[in-house]
């Protein structure tokens, strides 16, 4: 914690950024996201375990720094978003300080105490515990133990079911959907300033918490994420309705993984899998 | 709004499957229409003024035709309402033929078909907005890629129509293939003779500016539009200084290294060379890859005797920039080689005829080498690998042409012509010499071309033999040839002195590189496309931009200077305005909710969407957005369905129009 703290009033008295988003406790312990506008503010910064919000978020939700660029304190999965950010324009490499964190699995359940049974499934699979990209690189790794990952004998399930039975399955899913949009506000890859669910001349996504609304909204924002969700999961911990809106992020990544070899926000100048047209692209799937 | 509905029945067209009176009254019926009727021929004159009568007696300010497809017709309604008062973009066609009666046989339910789709177009046009043509400005300026003979004479017919025009060309000289044959068909008058007063002419003329040794790098822009950038290969020589007067080429004594291009293989050339003694511009090359101070640093023996120091060995490519208003492809051919790295080829070669193994076997072009008086023989009939008289010659047509087994599929169209003449030259020169032809079928359609084939056969006594040739191979020092004679039934067997294939005309190795460079379309052999087949076989599918002779489909000569003309007319129409006027369907951004994540940047496939930057009052830059350059776009519409945020609409097909047809389409349901 400290080298978080020293590098961070460093980097303020070096007047090198103008704002730090990192993580601190409140009163009740609980830690939350945090921005630190001067060195002073810095000696709240922690880093552990419940460390999981994806702080990416802000890199478009926040007013730009006066002076000086953004600081961000980031977990190697977080900084898969920054990342995207920057293939998709949202930032520059050049606005942003990447705090690096060695990350050691964080809660599934914030409200629960972290253990191996209460870790996020997305930590069994890491491969970025240090991150891959970073400016300044702080922590230290330590061996974790990692939970069963119950969500991939679902996936299967759902591979092997009916369209008709995948309908009833994602109709249930949908049923509890109170449109809410917490999933869109909390993803950092859903930056457009108008949500097409709230164009309403015409209104192509009907608003209402129907079957029929929510079967729209749901599937529309798999398909805009899809090739470009880079797996933090924020979006179904954000639900409070409790949707697995994991399975279906998870089940488009595999396609742009296994069909296109494509993992989004890993590099910074490889060409995104959306948009962009390559011969050697498969075209099996065309009918 | 006050609709219009004009149902044409398209003589028995439509009439036959749609009852369009019935149509017509149940239009009539819908919100928003106040006039609706039936015509027998609604694009005829009596038609169109039916529309222009109702237009100005019901007041109307939308039309909705139920006809043919908009590709038909709708410049003609348009022009019509336009006539009348109406903005041509407040005109839509609801396609009742092609959509509908052709399709369908039963009578009330194409009826009730054509109803819901004139229905759609009526709830559309509802939200149509008038729009404006976009003018866009023309640089009166052609490039010509290619100084063949299809290139020459559309630089020509441009620069004396008034016009400057930029010609470029690969090799360090102009005349193309033409350059390198003897005599041409079907009156045998000699090719040079008749090119090089034109490459002179190209050379002097003021409004023609030539760039030699060079190629197209990239091109930007659109029509009456381009920016063109050239690269400018290195020569080592500085073309302003040097005057031509060729003592470098004599005195390099690197002569027998490389072999030359021109002489297709069959002579060698110096270090230092230019291709053959009437090359425009006479301006010599250094071949780097065998002079010998490029080799060792050593010899400079050409700087020393140029008396204009026009020699510079650190000479290095050069980017040019050309703007220019059209573009005309004439990047001609090259002949299919049988030996030459078979594996890179599409076709698996004829190795069963010895090409590049027997010295005696040679191809079409090389044979014209050896016929031609500027030739390595110097115009005598001598063989390449003792340099006798052949006494026996064998010619094989079709060799890669026709032949879909191993070859390609088309007929490259020159060869039974020229191999008559190459048989006619053979025995003029070869009075006690016998010519066999073996030919798969004769093709001489032609002005005096069939007239030509038959002077070959009686009165040059040259025998042609139908049927194909399955093996040549070497005996005691001639090429036995293997073939048979399907007319006779027999096999045939002949011991000739030499052999000439007339292998197949192909596209040149970088067509398809070029092809992408201007955004044209090409087919599955590297040939150019034309934009349609009968009606518009010089355009290409990108406006403003022409082909001219064989780089679209083997072509002769006359054909391929008819085609260069028509392309430097072409070229003129566009030159005739000074302004261009493009359809408005373009698309738009919405600036206040794009999110400028440029996605639609990546997909656009015509380069036609920009980063702009909204500024504040003090100059700061609050965000970066998409723009769309009008002059660019085609209206295709893929950044409109990629936009994730669906800020991009295209104009004429904006959101709410095609909400508002689905949506009357659904009402059914």
């Amino acid at each position: 914690m400290k080298q978080l703290i020293d590098i961070s009033k460093e980097l303020f008295e070096s007047k090198q950024v103008g704002y730090i988003i990192g993580y601190a406790e409140d009163k009740f312990k609980r830690v939350k996201p945090f921005v630190a506008y001067s060195s002073l503010d810095t000696e709240r910064f922690v880093f552990n375990n419940n460390s999981v919000n994806n702080l990416a978020v802000y890199l478009t939700r926040l007013p730009k720094a006066k002076e000086g660029k953004i600081g961000i304190v980031a977990k190697g999965c977080d900084i898969k978003s920054i990342i995207a950010l920057i293939q998709e324009n949202q930032i520059k490499r050049d606005d942003v300080i990447i705090i690096g964190v060695n990350c050691n699995s964080v809660v599934n359940q914030i409200d629960e105490q972290f253990s191996k049974e209460n870790t996020a499934i997305k930590c069994k699979y890491c491969q970025v515990r240090t991150p891959a990209h970073y400016d300044y690189l702080v922590g230290e790794i330590k061996e974790v133990e990692l939970p069963e990952d119950k969500n991939f004998a679902i996936m299967q399930k759902l591979d092997s079911m009916s369209a008709e039975e995948k309908w009833n399955f994602w109709e249930a899913e949908f049923e509890k959907c109170v449109k809410c949009y917490a999933c869109r506000q909390v993803c950092p890859l859903c930056y457009c300033e108008q949500c097409i669910v709230d164009k309403s001349m015409p209104r192509w996504i009907d608003s209402s918490a129907t079957t029929k609304g929510n079967f729209a909204w749901n599937m529309i924002r798999a398909f805009h994420l899809s090739g470009r969700c880079i797996g933090c999961n924020e979006c179904e911990r954000a639900c409070p309705a409790e949707i697995p809106l994991s399975l279906l992020n998870r089940k488009m990544g595999m396609v742009a993984i296994n069909e296109f070899n494509y993992r989004h926000g890993t590099d910074i100048n490889q060409p995104t899998l959306i948009g962009n047209y390559n011969v050697n692209d498969k075209e099996d799937f065309i009918m | 709004m006050r609709i219009g509905v004009f149902i044409c029945h398209c003589g028995e067209n439509i009439g036959r499957t749609v009852d369009c009176p019935s149509v017509a009254s149940a239009c009539a019926n819908f919100s928003g229409v106040v006039h609706a009727e039936d015509y027998k021929y609604m694009c005829s004159d009596p038609g169109q003024n039916l529309i222009k009568q109702a237009i100005k007696e019901k007041n109307l300010d939308a039309v909705v035709v139920g006809s043919c497809s908009p590709h038909m017709h709708e410049k003609t309604f348009r022009k019509a309402c336009s006539d009348a008062g109406i903005n041509p973009f407040l005109v839509e066609m609801a396609n009742l033929r092609e959509h509908c009666s052709w399709i369908h046989d039963d009578v009330p339910s194409a009826t009730r078909k054509a109803i819901d789709l004139v229905r759609m177009l009526v709830e559309k046009v509802k939200f149509n907005e008038p729009l404006i043509p976009i003018r866009v400005p023309v640089t009166k300026r052609a490039l010509v890629i290619g100084g063949g003979i299809s290139g020459i004479q559309a630089s020509l017919d441009i620069a004396n129509a008034g016009y400057e025009v930029v010609l470029v060309e690969k090799e360090p000289s102009i005349g193309g293939h033409m350059s390198q044959l003897s005599e041409t068909f079907p009156t045998l008058d000699c090719s040079q003779c008749i090119l090089t007063p034109r490459m002179v002419e190209v050379y002097q003329h003021p409004r023609i500016k030539l760039v030699s040794y060079s190629e197209v790098e990239n091109v930007e822009g659109f029509i009456g539009n381009f920016s063109v950038t050239i690269r400018k290969k290195a020569r080592s020589v500085k073309d302003e200084l040097c005057t031509g007067c060729g003592l470098c080429v004599q005195k390099c004594p690197i002569k027998k290294v490389a072999l030359s291009d021109f002489d297709e293989g069959l002579a060698t050339r110096p270090a230092m060379y230019v291709p053959f003694p009437q090359a425009v511009p006479n301006i010599p090359v250094i071949d780097r890859s065998v002079c010998t101070y490029f080799k060792t640093g050593k010899c400079q023996l050409c700087k020393k005797v140029c008396g204009r120091e026009a020699i510079d060995f650190e000479q290095q490519d050069q980017l040019i920039k050309e703007d220019v208003g059209a573009i005309i492809v004439a990047t001609g051919y090259k002949l299919y080689t049988i030996d030459k790295k078979p594996d890179e080829s599409m076709i698996k070669g004829y190795g069963e005829y010895g090409y590049g193994k027997f010295k005696d076997v040679v191809d079409g072009l090389q044979f014209e080498r050896i016929a031609s008086a500027s030739g390595p023989t110097s115009g005598e009939m001598l063989r390449p690998s003792d340099k006798t008289t052949p006494k026996k010659i064998v010619f094989i047509q079709c060799v890669g042409s026709r032949d879909e087994s191993k070859g390609f599929s088309y007929c490259s169209k020159i060869c039974c012509m020229y191999t008559a003449k190459h048989a006619m030259l053979y025995k003029h020169k070869v009075h006690d010499g016998e010519a066999y032809v073996f030919y798969m079928d004769i093709r001489a359609g032609g002005k005096n071309y069939d007239e030509f084939v038959r002077r070959a056969i009686e009165e040059d006594g040259v025998k042609y033999i139908r049927g194909r040739v399955s093996k040549i191979y070497e005996e005691n020092g001639k090429l036995i040839v293997k073939g048979e004679d399907t007319l006779a039934g027999v096999r045939v067997e002949i011991d000739a002195d030499m052999v000439v294939l007339a292998t197949a005309m192909i596209a040149q190795n970088d067509s398809v590189k070029l092809a992408q460079t201007l955004s044209v379309s090409y087919d599955k052999y590297g040939f150019f496309n034309e934009s349609h087949p009968k009606l518009k076989p010089v355009e290409t599918s990108t406006g403003g931009i022409f082909l001219a002779g064989a780089c679209n489909a083997p072509r002769d000569i006359p054909d391929s200077v008819s085609m260069a003309s028509a392309a430097a007319a072409k070229a003129l129409v566009l030159f005739g305005s000074d302004v261009l006027e493009r359809e408005p369907v373009v698309a738009k951004v919405n600036e206040a909710t794009c999110a400028g994540c440029f996605y639609c940047q990546k997909v656009c496939a015509y380069n036609a969407i920009e980063q702009k930057e909204i500024k504040d009052r003090q100059g700061n830059v609050i965000k970066v957005v998409a723009y769309v350059n009008s002059g660019l776009c085609q209206g295709c519409g893929t950044c409109n369905a990629t936009c994730p945020s669906k800020s991009v609409e295209l104009l004429g097909f904006k959101d709410d129009q095609i909400y508002a047809q689905i949506n009357s389409f659904a009402e059914v349901f």
